[in-house]
């Protein structure tokens, strides 16, 4: 693993996020509010690329350039996927930022998001420490 | 340089997600980044990739705004969601901290947030992303409305 491979990919993917203004809260606002239609189109063709891409993926190598196995899988149906969306989705609505675009909007310049950042931080020790073992410290904060 | 138009940066993001896979052969995920700076004190493990993924994301942004008409700005408050919410200051503040948490209690208990699970996820047909990215529309949805009750109201 090169830490500089990805963390140049995560710039680039904070570039997109920005330049598709999901980083923008009048932007998220807007999309819930259904007067600024912008983002739901902007997933909605992501969606569409990405499932023709990795469609195309599937009939190509299974080892990728940096020498892994290519692993993208679905993940599990369980019972927290609706409850946990629907937190988020309070969260993503409330702050106008999701764990990906809070960072990006740091880079922005947008020095409140440290506040979205360290909530997004709490929540997840808070979430992690609920549902690890008895005495497993483990992944937390 | 101004953003990009919903067409534009749907490709944009949508080619990333095969692309990443072929590079690096990881599926694209950005919540379960945090879990990774709650286990900096632990040894790099298989999953260290997504803390160097995280910290790149900032990086982005910086490059979007240096390269935007209107330059590299420090803001320190949202004047957004001043405008939408009627709050500003030490409230602003504390609304984005809560939003934040719920944020990151919802993706660990969903699993994954709006890459993992409404772009890749969707993206492969996934029945768990689909009922998760439900979750994250309808709870959108409510706190939006129910906010702008609250705040006085559709003007």
């Amino acid at each position: 693993m090169k830490p500089v491979l990805f963390l140049g990919a995560g710039a680039l993917f904070g570039f997109l996020l920005s330049q598709a203004r999901a980083t923008d809260f009048a932007a998220i606002h807007g999309m819930f509010r259904l007067t600024d239609l912008h983002l739901f189109g902007v997933i909605g063709v992501a969606v569409a690329t990405a499932a023709a891409g990795l469609a195309l993926l599937r009939r190509g190598p299974t080892t990728a350039l940096n020498g892994e196995t290519i692993s993208v899988k679905p993940k599990p149906v369980h019972k927290g996927l609706f409850v946990g969306g629907l937190v988020f989705g309070v969260g993503w609505a409330l702050s106008g930022a999701c764990p990906g675009t809070a960072l990006a909007q740091l880079g922005e310049g947008k020095l409140y998001a440290l506040a979205t950042v360290a909530g997004i931080l709490a929540g997840t020790w808070l979430r992690q420490r609920a549902s690890a073992p008895a005495g497993n410290t483990a992944r937390s904060c | 340089m101004e953003t990009w138009p919903f067409w534009l940066a749907g490709l944009g993001i949508g080619a990333f997600v095969p692309l990443f896979a072929l590079t690096t052969g990881k599926a694209l995920g950005i919540s379960s980044g945090y879990s990774e700076m709650c286990a900096l004190a632990r040894p790099a493990g298989a999953e260290r990739w997504k803390l160097w993924f995280a910290l790149g994301l900032p990086l982005g942004g910086l490059l979007a705004t240096v390269l935007s008409s209107g330059g590299a700005q420090v803001t320190t408050s949202s004047s957004d969601m001043a405008q939408a919410l009627h709050l500003d200051g030490a409230a602003q503040l504390a609304l984005l901290a809560l939003g934040g948490g719920l944020i990151g209690y919802g993706a660990r208990t969903a699993g994954g947030c709006t890459s993992g699970h409404s772009i890749v996820g969707l993206a492969q047909g996934a029945k768990s992303s689909l009922i998760a990215t439900l979750g994250f529309m309808v709870g959108g949805f409510a706190a939006t409305w129910i906010a702008v009750l609250l705040a006085g109201g559709v003007q």
